[in-house]
């Protein structure tokens, strides 16, 4: 999958200006900014919620800007959303379900060992009949990368996965992550938590003022000029740096 | 030694409260339409008027509660549909002395095609906006009637074909078509259309996220419920025998519809059920009290919505996890952890 310099105002206020960005076959790939610099955005045109101004989605070697939502699902898009968005009245099994019937167009039969088996995975099969409104957060995250796998994703959109959780239950995100890798499916994760951008990602990409500032090994780009000056702002990570110095 | 026992009747699988009422439920539900159906054997010929009311009622409860209950929309004109369905066994009956079978099967096309029709416009707006499209249309709709000669503009035409029908044949027709509305309800929901539905009626956007499409959902669950709400509206007009513009294009029907999902518990297959038996009853009992009998519905609605925010049958299933009809999914025995890779290379 390749982005080629995706844009999208909003009114006067131009929250993408050229992001450009490559994703491979099992590769994770990191994407990280400051607030408001558009990360959930470009996850929102990458799977047709938005419209951008301009730029070109290569996915599967054709540009699909102009599918819809469900094409791009079918095609093998598969999303998380920041905050956990499963059917809440319906079990854990049955969201894991409706990502399989609908994402990879299984039957209902068929679909349903799949939608098992990933719960398995996810680490859900003790819980697969509790309402998923009744699940506590760490479940409800691994539910949302559950239901997205089940649609049977080529590449798999994480926003923001592990957001809001333990040192020890991002572990067990980090974990299922690499799962998901090892499968050969690409991952862009946007993330604020740290760990998992240095332990789960191949490379990170910094996005700052709507452009892709930097994109490199997870190590080098977090301890970057660019890094610092993009949280910090220019005068304080120049500063910061001179102490260091 | 107790515990041990205790677990092997578990793994055994021996019948818990729940599988012995699992097992039981069709037998159960078998024995009450039966009850039912049987009902003008033994009841008056109030009891059986009461018990037309009801089940027609509880038809286009069903049908509204599948439109706003499940795919998210709330339609303020399913009142159109009882119209068509009244206006059509007139004309069928009256204008061309055909038979009130016939009126079904045209009541069915007319509401189809209609629903079809206005599905084009009303299907793009969403919503507050949606809701009142689905108003205006029935409205026109109304003016329309009042002022189209085919009709007999306002005069409105007595049914006189349905004095020939008994209270117990009528009755059975009502029944027919009430449990009928469930039954179709309970089929859709363990459908594959049901399944998106159900995630439709939990989150709109995070179900097309996974694949399900909106708009052809939507639109089939549209075209289904006028379609029923028109046949619903052929058994209405024969219990009522007189048709006429102003009360068959009234929106008074559809804010029976609302109160009767609201009150029973929207998103629920049960709560139409429940629904319709309290506002009839409700009705029966407000006739006494002419001029404020609406006000005492009103007074009841909040009353219940007040003690039960998701209607009765939300507030029963969230106590006591009860549900008469469950749509739930039982995940395929399995053989134990596989790999995702394995689940991946097929898609």
């Amino acid at each position: 999958m390749s982005v080629e310099n995706l844009a999208i105002s909003f009114g006067s206020n131009q929250v993408l200006k050229s992001v450009n960005l490559e994703l491979h076959a099992g590769e994770t790939l990191g994407v990280i900014g400051p607030n408001g610099a558009g990360k959930t955005v470009m996850l929102n045109i990458m799977t047709g919620i938005l419209k951008p101004d301009g730029g070109r989605l290569v996915f599967l070697g054709r540009d699909i800007l102009k599918e819809g939502v469900v094409e791009r699902v079918r095609m093998g898009l598969g999303r998380t959303f920041q905050i956990p968005r499963s059917f809440r009245n319906m079990t854990a099994y049955e969201n894991s379900l409706v990502g399989a019937v609908f994402g990879s167009g299984l039957t209902e039969r068929a679909a349903g060992a799949r939608a098992r088996d990933i719960l398995d995975m996810i680490g859900l099969s003790g819980k697969k009949l509790e309402p998923a409104g009744k699940l506590g957060l760490l479940d409800r995250k691994r539910l949302e990368i559950g239901v997205a796998l089940a649609t049977g994703p080529r590449a798999l959109l994480l926003d923001e996965a592990a957001g809001g959780l333990t040192e020890s239950e991002v572990a067990e995100i980090l974990g299922i992550v690499r799962k998901v890798k090892e499968s050969g499916v690409g991952v862009i994760w946007i993330e604020h938590v740290l760990q998992t951008m240095l332990h789960g990602t191949d490379r990170v990409m910094l996005l700052a003022e709507g452009r892709d500032v930097i994109c490199g090994r997870p190590r080098d780009v977090m301890s970057s000029r660019e890094v610092e000056e993009a949280y910090l702002g220019a005068g304080v990570g120049a500063r910061t740096r001179r102490k260091r110095a | 030694m107790g515990a041990r026992t205790s677990g092997i009747r578990q793994i055994g699988g021996a019948p818990g409260p729940r599988g012995g009422w699992a097992a039981r439920k069709p037998l159960v539900l078998a024995a009450a339409v039966v009850v039912l159906a049987l009902l003008p054997l033994y009841a008056s010929d109030y009891g059986i008027s009461v018990g037309i009311l009801i089940f027609l009622y509880m038809s286009l409860g069903q049908m509204w509660n599948l439109l706003a209950g499940y795919s998210g929309l709330v339609s303020l004109g399913q009142q159109a549909f009882v119209g068509i369905g009244g206006y059509t066994l007139a004309m069928v009956t009256q204008a061309y002395h055909m038979s009130i079978a016939l009126s079904f099967f045209i009541a069915a096309g007319v509401s189809l095609a209609f629903a079809l029709v206005i599905s084009f416009p009303i299907f793009k707006m969403s919503g507050v906006y949606f809701t009142v499209g689905t108003w205006i249309v029935s409205e026109a709709l109304l003016v329309f009637f009042r002022n189209w000669a085919f009709v007999k503009y306002d005069a409105g035409y007595n049914i006189t074909v349905a004095y020939r029908i008994s209270m117990p044949a009528l009755y059975l027709g009502a029944l027919a078509v009430g449990l009928g509305a469930t039954a179709l309800v309970y089929f859709i929901l363990r459908s594959r259309m049901g399944l998106a539905l159900m995630a439709i009626r939990d989150d709109e956007s995070a179900a097309e996220a996974r694949g399900v499409r909106l708009y052809r959902t939507k639109l089939a669950c549209f075209l289904i419920s006028s379609v029923y709400t028109g046949i619903t509206g052929v058994v209405l007009y024969l219990n009522i025998t007189y048709v006429k513009p102003g009360a068959a294009f009234g929106i008074d029907w559809t804010v029976c519809m609302v109160f009767i999902v609201v009150i029973g518990g929207l998103g629920t297959i049960e709560g139409p059920v429940i629904g319709a038996v309290i506002y009839v009853i409700l009705r029966q009992y407000t006739y006494n009290f002419p001029g404020i009998s609406m006000i005492m519905l009103g007074v009841a609605a909040v009353a219940i919505i007040m003690l039960a925010p998701e209607g009765i049958m939300g507030a029963v299933h969230g106590r006591f996890g009860f549900r008469l009809f469950s749509t739930e999914r039982r995940p395929p025995p399995g053989t134990g952890p596989r790999q995702y890779p394995e689940d991946a290379a097929d898609v």
